[in-house]
């Protein structure tokens, strides 16, 4: 049964990493980094494709709660359209984290997770007993004809070794778009170290987006094979 | 921040810390009240949800443990008060419960006129004095009361509900007098028309209301956050550019303003319907 989400509002943004150094660290899902921007030849110097987001769930089947995501765009293995890898999944309540685990297999843990969606500039930390881990600011961008965002992405994820496949389908309105415009500040946790890793901290956004309201559906999930 | 991670939180962040704040949501069946409370629920405050819509409650908590309901009529004083003494005083209390029936001044029954003053009105006045003396006696905390654009600008068939709100715009402008450097930030929201159930049953009835523009519920939401972050005699928080024309002009050239709403709804015959704001 699809779950449904009927309001949701997102900050996003995406940023270009070293292809190699972004495999190695989802190697362990058995998927492959997708390197969509055109570029060097020589695969060292390939680049992929890293998205940051932070979403507040108002209304939906998982209950109010904040979310911050950490997703690579991988090449799927039977040779399907490019879909999002779902690394880290931090949420900020119980009963998402229990769903979020048993139903799709996200590596959701639970931790404070301020976010500023009313201001011109969009914020967001997320802590773990005060300390921060990683702060993400989404500058404004310019309106969007409707529909601008994917309508469909298949969303992927590895927990305990099993990797499943989750189509997800999005509703977007109120969309904005920018070249740039996110800073995103790295703390103290292994995440924030595997970022530092792939040179984000301080790091300058491919483009960063706002959705003022997203509805959502995800399928149920299906295993992948290696 | 520095490389250990260890920061003050940031100046934006309206948002406390889980379970360290608390909040009283009315109206939280549905509409306006509902989103709120979930918002609220959302960034890991606990929230007590109240209405009379007991349906509406549940269907707002759904998978919320932070968040309770309660089944209250904000135009019962001792139900208001009880309440509270069982909640304590919370640090956040967005008081959006009103009714919203449309009827021409002269057909509309007396005993729905005194219910609209009595929820609209009276259920601010409970509201408040439920929760006001904790919030001074703690030397802070955020009392957000909903009016409407309709105490500023009256359009024909809202005598009553306009008239409440008017009486909401004075009360909370005396308080702010009285209380303006307590620490307490009081907001008088005057949404224009949102879309909320209550708004799409008058539109049922009188699709010209329909034809104005209808301001989604997530912005009068917004525009409340940012207020919380102006100074304490800052009343008045009026959502979007359109009410604040609108109030200017009201003020400037309160004649087109007159023109403009003789047209906005036509008086017709048996139209009194009682709705329920969230």
């Amino acid at each position: 049964m699809p779950v449904r989400i009927r309001d949701a509002a997102v900050a996003s943004a995406m940023f270009a990493v070293p292809a190699a150094p972004a495999q190695t660290l989802i190697d362990y899902s058995g998927l492959r980094v997708a390197t969509p921007i055109p570029g060097p030849a020589r695969p060292t110097r390939r680049r992929a494709i890293c998205s940051l987001a932070f979403i507040r769930y108002a209304d939906g089947d998982l209950g109010p709660y904040h979310e911050f995501a950490v997703a690579f765009l991988v090449r799927p293995p039977d040779g399907g359209p490019i879909g999002a890898f779902i690394h880290w999944l931090p949420v900020n309540q119980a009963f998402t984290l229990d769903a979020g685990r048993t139903i799709w297999g996200f590596p959701k843990e639970i931790a404070d997770i301020p976010i500023d969606l009313a201001s011109r500039i969009k914020r967001c930390a997320v802590r773990f007993g005060g300390r921060t881990a990683l702060e993400l600011a989404v500058k404004p961008g310019l309106p969007m004809p409707g529909g601008a965002a994917a309508p469909k992405v298949d969303a992927y994820s590895c927990l305990d070794g099993i990797t499943r496949r989750t189509p997800w389908t999005m509703s977007p309105s109120g969309v904005r778009l920018r070249p740039g415009g996110a800073r995103l500040t790295l703390g103290d946790h292994p995440v924030a170290d595997e970022l530092r890793g792939l040179g984000l901290h301080g790091a300058r956004a491919l483009s960063s987006s706002t959705v003022a309201h997203l509805a959502m559906e995800f399928a149920d999930a299906t295993e992948v094979r290696r | 921040m520095n490389r250990t991670g260890e920061t003050a939180p940031g100046s934006w962040e309206v948002v406390p810390p889980r379970g360290t704040r608390t909040a009283l949501v009315t109206g939280a069946g549905s509409g306006l009240g509902a989103l709120a409370a979930q918002r609220l629920a959302a960034a890991g405050w606990d929230v007590v949800g109240v209405d009379v819509d007991e349906a509406g409650l549940g269907r707002t908590a759904a998978r919320s443990p932070n968040m309770h309901t309660r089944v209250c009529d904000v135009a019962d004083p001792k139900a208001v008060e009880a309440l509270v003494a069982e909640i304590g005083t919370p640090h956040r209390v967005l008081h959006a419960a009103g009714i919203g029936p449309l009827s021409p001044a002269l057909e509309q029954p007396l005993d729905e006129v005194e219910r609209v003053v009595r929820v609209n009105y009276l259920g601010t006045v409970h509201v408040v004095r439920a929760v006001l003396p904790g919030m001074l006696a703690r030397g802070q905390g955020e009392l957000i009361l909903f009016s409407s654009l309709a105490a500023w600008l009256t359009a024909p068939l809202t005598s009553a509900y306009a008239a409440a709100k008017s009486a909401v715009n004075a009360y909370a402008e005396a308080l702010v007098r009285e209380h303006g450097d307590s620490g307490v930030k009081i907001r008088c929201v005057c949404p224009p028309q949102v879309d909320t159930p209550m708004l799409r049953r008058i539109v049922e009835r009188y699709p010209a209301v329909g034809r104005t523009r209808i301001m989604p519920p997530r912005l009068v939401l917004d525009e409340i956050d940012r207020s919380l972050a102006r100074p304490a005699r800052d009343l008045y928080v009026l959502p979007g550019g359109r009410a604040r024309a609108a109030v200017f002009l009201q003020r400037h050239a309160p004649r087109i303003v007159d023109l403009v709403l003789r047209q906005a709804i036509r008086p017709g015959r048996g139209l009194s319907e009682e709705t329920r704001t969230g």
